[in-house]
């Protein structure tokens, strides 16, 4: 209490407008200096504790998080189970697609060119 | 989870990239694509793009065809591309179908098709015009 009494009778009242940034610092730190052991104890943890919330609330996604491509790869078992059954059933997808359109073409190539007419499949 | 959604999203841009793809010109194909199609340069640039794959793609078997294959492949080109894709899609369910058969009666189908393909020809050709058919009563 007497701290703060000693603070509060060293600032200025009315040309507190007009104090410059540097001397208030110095103000600060002096009162800073002032303190009892305990409130700089609570202050330290109450800073520590604003820390460990904030490295929490960082983005869960973002494009570019600066780790180049390293968000691309998979972090869990789930994950790696999911891209997984992702790639091969984007592959199936693939391999069938050309599968079908190869057999249209060989099916294609042998109306066009066989011995009997066209209009004998078609209606 | 949402990684793997972009990822997701970037390989089914990757894999549908063929289905987005321009037509192909006329004047952008070889010269063997060129000869193989010719019954369809007037139209090819109006095609749909997947007839145009589809045809390309059974263009390139064309090189290695016999002489006879050749001159029937385009003779029916123009009459195929007329095609609508579900008349299309029937024509080859019932190649298949045929193809099923066993070679015997293959031989059998093709004979009789021979026997009226060539009674149809034979009127004409002696200059006798064929008798309409019976009108079927409703």
């Amino acid at each position: 209490m007497n701290t703060a009494m000693n603070t509060k009778t060293r600032l200025p009242d009315k040309n507190s407008r007009h104090i410059a940034p540097k001397r208030i610092a110095q103000l600060l730190t002096c009162a800073a200096q002032q303190l009892d052991a305990p409130t700089v104890a609570a202050l330290r943890q109450a800073r520590n504790v604003a820390l460990e919330r904030q490295s929490l609330s960082k983005p869960v996604f973002a494009l570019s998080t600066g780790h180049g491509i390293g968000w691309l790869i998979p972090h869990s078992t789930h994950q790696w189970v999911a891209t997984f059954i992702l790639l091969v059933a984007i592959l199936f997808g693939g391999v069938s697609y050309w599968q079908h359109e190869n057999d249209l073409s060989h099916l294609d190539t042998a109306i066009l060119t066989d011995d009997l007419p066209l209009e004998v499949f078609v209606d | 989870m949402q990684n793997l959604l972009i990822i997701a999203f970037l390989l089914l841009g990757l894999t549908s990239t063929p289905a987005g793809a321009a037509t192909t010109s006329w004047h952008s194909l070889t010269p063997v694509q060129q000869e193989s199609l010719a019954p369809l340069s007037q139209q090819w640039d109006n095609l749909p793009e997947q007839q145009q794959h589809r045809l390309l793609r059974t263009a390139k078997r064309y090189p290695n065809f016999t002489p006879e294959q050749k001159k029937r492949f385009r003779d029916r080109l123009e009459a195929w591309s007329k095609l609508t894709p579900e008349q299309r899609d029937a024509a080859r369910e019932k190649y298949r179908a045929f193809s099923k058969v066993p070679a015997e009666k293959r031989e059998q189908v093709k004979q009789m098709v021979r026997q009226n393909q060539e009674a149809k020809e034979q009127p004409s050709a002696s200059g006798i015009s064929a008798a309409p058919p019976p009108s079927k009563p409703d």
